[in-house]
């Protein structure tokens, strides 16, 4: 059964804008219009505020959680043109390290899959996707691709690090050795795939269907199996279902999802790659499964704005 | 606070007026009044006269009024109307319209004549276009500037035959007329809506914007940035001086009603008095004598004869400056409106006064009892019932007298102001850098409402002091106005200005997957409603919140107001009582209208608080994955006993209601019965792998399982057979070695090129090729095409050396591999079933299952690489990996008996750092147990752990 198992109330001053939990989902982490970045204990329903982190200058636009492996971090992104990454050190979360290398709001940030090491790509309304490299030593090493979409880039989702289409030879026994990709969109109304190649990042591919500016990418997550698959969400309503069976990844093909009647802001996959969440300027949140067929379809209809969470499974719709 | 005596010398009521705008002509002679249904021309000379009308037939206010600056075209003037400029010309006495300019599909917000070129006039409009016409060709305008955002204000700039500035809600942009597809800079100069804004007469780089967050701002080289106090309800002219930016130097007190426009009146050479001429909503204009003592106030330095000639010579150095004060936020109904002027490099002009502290907030009290302001060389005497304090500081020659006054609202972000007294000596210029350092002090500390005096006094004795260790001649500045920058600082600390055309509109609601069964989602709350109707999608940009606040206001102003109150329409009523313009403005508006509809119910809406934030809502959607966590807890595997695993795995499966994986568990079963174990021997007959219940079953099942992405059932199901497929000789990785036949598999994922030399035996394809569908195609597809030899796997091309001479072997190779139930062609994708099942398990808390899956992934974990020392280099201490310093190049450390550098195997203490190398360590440690430096560390013991 699909229930409400946790209502947070933030305390938030102003608007959300995003909300995140962490890997083992037991930390809860909100951003805000009030300039700040609230994480929250939601273990066993409960709620309490751990910390209250205040340093941006500007409505926060998008939190990260990073895989444990690293630690306890997160990232957040404003308008303020910058990234913050903080850390709990003995229960107490500080800025660990502030990135100021965009020249307007950062809109996006996303940590690459752990087997890249301590990885952040942040996308920014300059047009220029930042790309930051943890060195170990509190040192970061930043790469950054300017123009990646002209007027601006609105979100960056990292690839998988199982890559099943690649032909790069890898000998057993050994680590695979990973190709870094991850997609971006932008206001160009383009989705673009970047991967790097001998340490510089190059554009790979660019995915046109979309005819309005691309608000969020999302890459899904890799089960093993050999077909890649992202979803794209535009300000044109239009959400896309981009699926690349071509082992050198070239050959991507889009599906129509859905045409919405309002903006379509953030896509999200489940962990295992099969539903997506669509949320967009309607105030609605729906699930999408595809089916054994290929088609997707809607399962669930959460509908915010009248606060009840209508939700209807398979076996549900059934029984009435 | 100034100084205040009326100095109007005329005062002349014109009843029926009814203007909304006023200019001086730029021979000092005719001011013109626009009322809505003629145009005034008063006769400044003689201004009791009644005055010459123009008949105008509009039923649009005149927004903006202006007379040419050029002496030679000095009898025309502009006004703007709606969408259209009118063109006149005031000839004898008489005056008529001779062109019209149109091409604005909206109001007209603004327009500037140019400094340079009589011909050219600039118009800016909600419409989001600045227009450059050239008064000679009426038709259409000669450049257009695209904005995004609608302007409220255009000023060319005196100094630059190119350069204007245009204002967009709170930000400044400065254009090149050459490039009108974008601004060359954007300034984000203030919070809330800028209503006035002026160049500087003399200076490229300067200007001045006044705002509705009561603050008036020169940009220059960002020395200076001034908040000033509330300015509202006030109906006086203030005077500035941008050398003394925390006060005032005069307010021209007379008004009965907001003053709506001001301008300096330019005089005829030989007269010293300077005057302005002020017009004002109590239908009367006034003109004020600024005499040169007042000029002299503004003046600090000698520099009043320099003005005073200019603006005899020029005739044009004065410069308006609008500010339009906010609607309060009580009574919608009334538009206050006033203007700013700023004069010369000396001074400026403000609209309205401060509010008079009222009532001391209890913090600055608490403040002043805990302050510990323990500081040397300073003296704090604290006056909490005028919030004020003085603070005088002596360091060295330098005296420094301050006078702090604390706003009523203090320190909810409203910073105290800062003022020098006498017997202060220190220069201007010192003074200037130490008011800005104090204000963005007490700026940042009351943006988060927090006390600000300590810190402001110690940032003062800091300052002072640091400036003694310069040395530098505090007298060696002695010119107020410091050189410009040729850049436009951008205020980088300022937000709230959401000018910014490509920052897309924000999310407010967002639904995300978090963890394994978990979806996150937010939305804005139900008390929130979009102004627009749901049938209009939401805009995409940021900069649209703006414009589209104009368009909904335009219209219905426009019928009911007078028309000088569009310069408002992006005033949202929400700005004016909330300090920072939000996101949230978009949809508490509709909010804020329905609470003015419950006013007139009786209703008091206004009283309850209005939730920004909605609820964070977090579901538990586990049901709708493949995946189970307490499949997760009970499922087992067991390798010794593979029958066992399958018969409690379709049990849990059953208990967790999954017939379908109970059924699949007692297949599993079946197959790995060890009846059907198969035989080592060759000609023992086919294997069961072969078996269309063997392999082809298992890759159906996982096909199956594929497609629905439960990664759970297939990765265990992969477990279980690779356990399986030789339970005598099943090896974990690191075990193979020991394997006495390496099986050649097919992965056509990758091919190897020197495979392709091992051998020429002619050797039968150990094709399962039973490619199957879920497969990846191209696989099966090479695998059919490709030579047998061609392809192999990672396994074998390690052992690629081995050549097999007996055929006897490769038979049993061969057979080896057709045994197994996994086709060993995709064991790398069988690992990424696993290891995504790990990580599913690792985030469910269940790390030792995970591990139990792991086992079985062929390729190995990467093996622990120890830990590594970091070196400090004994010479140049920088920090360096390796015998050799990359810094200075020479070996990085030295052996602590021998005195020679280390290249070789050494030995150190990790309590005191010290060692050497490795033969000598332990001779020395064979006797001793302290360090061999002397160090008195007992490196024996405290190296072990």
């Amino acid at each position: 059964m699909v229930s409400v198992i946790n209502t947070v109330d933030t305390s938030h001053e102003d608007m959300i804008h995003d909300a995140q939990m962490d890997y083992y989902g037991t930390r809860l982490a909100t951003c805000s219009s009030d300039r700040s970045v609230k994480i929250f204990d939601v273990k066993n329903g409960g709620q309490i505020l751990v910390a209250d982190l205040r340093g941006h200058e500007g409505p926060v636009w998008q939190v990260a959680w990073a895989h444990p492996m690293y630690g306890n971090l997160l990232a957040s992104c404003s308008y303020d043109r910058k990234v913050i990454i903080w850390k709990e050190e003995n229960g107490t979360w500080d800025k660990m390290y502030e990135y100021t290398g965009h020249d307007s709001s950062v809109n996006s940030v996303c940590w690459g899959p752990y087997d890249f090491g301590l990885i952040l790509a942040c996308g920014s309304s300059d047009g220029a996707i930042s790309v930051l490299t943890c060195s170990g030593d509190g040192h970061w090493d930043i790469k950054k691709i300017n123009n990646a979409h002209t007027i601006g880039c609105n979100a960056v989702s990292w690839a998988p690090a199982v890559v099943p289409g690649s032909l790069i030879e890898q000998p057993s026994g050994q680590k695979p050795n990973y190709i870094k990709r991850f997609v971006s969109g932008g206001c160009d109304n383009l989705v673009k795939l970047w991967k790097e190649e001998d340490g510089q990042w190059k554009e790979d591919q660019k995915l046109e269907a979309h005819s309005d500016w691309v608000r969020d990418v999302g890459w899904a997550p890799s089960i093993g199996l050999p077909t890649s698959t992202i979803a794209s969400c535009s300000q044109d309503g239009r959400v896309f279902i981009w699926t690349c069976d071509d082992p050198s990844g070239n050959a991507w093909t889009a599906k129509l999802l859905h045409k919405f009647n309002d903006v379509v802001w953030h896509v999200s996959w489940s962990i295992t790659g099969n539903i997506l969440a669509v949320s967009g300027g309607d105030n609605k949140v729906t699930l999408w499964k595809e089916s054994v067929d290929g088609q997707w379809a809607c399962i669930s209809d959460v509908n915010k704005g009248q606060g009840a969470a209508s939700s209807i499974t398979d076996n549900q719709q059934n029984e009435q | 606070m100034a100084a205040r005596w009326s100095s109007e010398n005329v005062v002349v009521e014109f009843r029926d007026a009814q203007a909304t705008a006023m200019s001086v002509d730029c021979l000092g002679q005719y001011a013109v009044l626009s009322g809505r249904r003629f145009l005034y021309v008063v006769n400044l000379e003689t201004p009791s006269e009644a005055p010459r009308k123009i008949s105008r037939q509009s039923k649009w206010d005149v927004g903006t009024v202006q007379w040419n600056p050029h002496r030679t075209e000095a009898h025309l003037f502009a006004a703007s109307s709606n969408q259209r400029v009118d063109l006149y010309a005031w000839r004898n006495g008489f005056g008529e319209p001779h062109a019209s300019l149109q091409g604005h599909t909206r109001v007209i917000s603004d327009l500037d004549w140019s400094w340079f070129d009589p011909e050219l006039l600039v118009t800016s409009s909600v419409d989001t276009y600045i227009y450059i016409w050239d008064t000679r060709d009426a038709r259409k305008p000669t450049a257009a500037l695209s904005a995004v955002a609608g302007a409220s204000q255009v000023k060319w700039n005196k100094r630059n035959h190119y350069c204007l500035a245009s204002s967009h809600d709170g930000d400044v942009r400065i254009w090149d007329k050459r490039k009108p597809n974008t601004a060359v800079e954007y300034v984000a100069a203030h919070l809330s809506k800028i209503h006035g804004l002026d160049w500087h007469p003399d200076n490229e780089y300067i200007l001045a914007t006044s705002s509705q967050d009561n603050s008036v701002r020169p940009f220059s080289n960002g020395l200076v940035t001034v908040m000033v106090p509330q300015l509202r309800r006030e109906n006086s002219l203030l005077l500035w001086s941008t050398l003394e930016l925390n006060s005032p130097v005069h307010a021209f007190v007379g008004h009965d009603d907001v003053v709506l426009e001001f301008q300096w009146r330019p005089q005829k050479e030989g007269s010293k008095d300077c005057q302005l001429v002020t017009w004002s909503r109590d239908q009367s204009l006034r003109i004020w004598r600024v005499d040169p003592q007042l000029q002299k106030l503004c003046c600090a330095n000698d520099i009043v004869d320099e003005l005073m000639e200019g603006m005899n010579l020029t005739g044009d150095t004065e410069k308006t400056l609008r500010a339009q004060d906010a609607e309060p936020p009580l009574s919608p109904g009334l538009t206050e409106n006033s203007r700013d002027q700023f004069e010369g490099p000396g001074s400026g002009l403000t609209s309205g006064g401060r509010n008079d502290v009222s009532g001391l907030p209890q913090t600055l009290q608490q403040e002043f009892s805990l302050v510990n302001l323990q500081i040397r060389n300073v003296n704090v005497e604290m006056d909490a019932v005028n919030g004020s304090c003085f603070v005088s500081a002596d360091c060295g020659a330098n005296r420094v007298r301050l006078v702090v006054k604390f706003p009523a609202q203090y320190p909810n972000n409203a910073a105290p102001s800062f003022r020098f007294v006498p017997p202060t000596n220190i220069s201007s210029s010192m003074k200037t850098k130490i008011q800005k350092i104090l204000t963005d002090t007490s700026l940042q500390k009351v943006k988060r409402n927090q006390n600000c005096l300590e810190p402001c006094v110690r940032q003062l004795v800091s300052c002072l002091e640091s400036d003694m260790e310069d040395g530098s001649n505090p007298y060696g500045l002695t010119n107020p106005v410091t050189p410009a920058l040729p850049t436009f600082p951008r205020v980088t600390n300022t937000y709230g200005s959401y000018q910014d055309a490509n920052i897309p509109f924000p999310r407010t609601s967002g639904a995300r997957f978090c963890g394994t069964g978990s979806l996150v989602y937010f939305t804005r709350p139900m008390t929130m409603h979009r102004t627009v109707p749901t049938t209009e999608p939401t805009p995409r940009s940021l900069s649209a919140l703006s414009a589209y606040h104009s368009g909904v206001l335009t219209p219905m102003k426009m019928r009911t107001e007078s028309q000088s109150t569009l310069r408002l329409y992006s005033g949202s009523p929400t700005r004016t009582d909330k300090d920072q313009v939000s996101i949230s403005s978009f949809y508490y508006k509709e909010r804020k209208s329905r609470r003015w509809k419950g006013k007139r119910e009786g209703s008091d809406y206004s009283n309850r608080p209005i939730k920004l934030a909605g609820k964070v809502i977090i579901q538990e959607i586990s049901c709708l994955l493949p995946v189970h966590k307490a499949l997760g807890e009970t499922y087992v595997l067991n390798v010794n006993d593979i029958q066992d695993t399958c018969k409690k795995n379709g049990a849990a499966a059953l208990a967790v209601g999954r017939r379908d994986l109970a059924k699949v568990w007692a297949l599993a079963s079946a197959a790995t019965n060890l009846d059907l174990n198969p035989d080592p021997d060759p000609d023992a007959g086919t294997p069961w792998a072969k078996h269309p219940f063997g392999r082809q079953l298992l890759e159906t099942l996982l096909e199956h399982y594929s497609q629905m992405s439960d990664v759970q059932s297939l990765a265990m199901l992969c477990s279980v057979f690779r356990g399986h497929t030789s339970p005598q000789e099943y090896t974990l990785y690191g075990h193979q070695q020991a394997r006495p036949v390496i099986f050649t598999a097919h992965h056509s994922r990758y091919p190897s090129v020197t495979s392709c030399s091992l051998t020429s035996g002619s050797f039968s394809s150990t094709s399962d090729t039973a490619a199957t569908p879920w497969n990846m195609v191209s696989c099966a597809r090479e695998t059919e095409h490709a030579p047998p030899w061609g392809e192999s796997s990672p396994d074998d091309y390690r052992y690629a050396n081995q050549i097999y001479t007996d055929p006897r072997e490769r038979e049993k190779e061969q057979h080896d591999m057709n045994k197994r139930l996994l086709d060993p062609s995709n064991a790398f994708q069988f690992d990424d079933f696993k290891k995504c099942y790990g990580e599913i398990l690792h985030r469910w808390g269940l790390k030792e299952k995970r591990a139990e899956v792991l086992k079985f992934v062929s390729c190995p974990p990467e093996p622990h690489k120890g830990i590594e020392f970091g070196v400090y280099c004994c010479h140049c201490r920088s920090q360096a990996r390796g015998t050799q310093c990359a810094v200075c190049k020479r070996f990085t450390f030295q052996c602590a008996i021998c005195h020679v550098a280390v290249r070789g195997s050494s030995n150190f203490c990790l309590s005191c750092g010290h060692g050497g190398h490795t033969s000598h360590m332990m001779d020395w440690f064979r006797s001793q147990d302290v360090c061999p430096t002397g160090c008195g560390c007992h490196c024996l013991l405290q190296s072990t752990f």
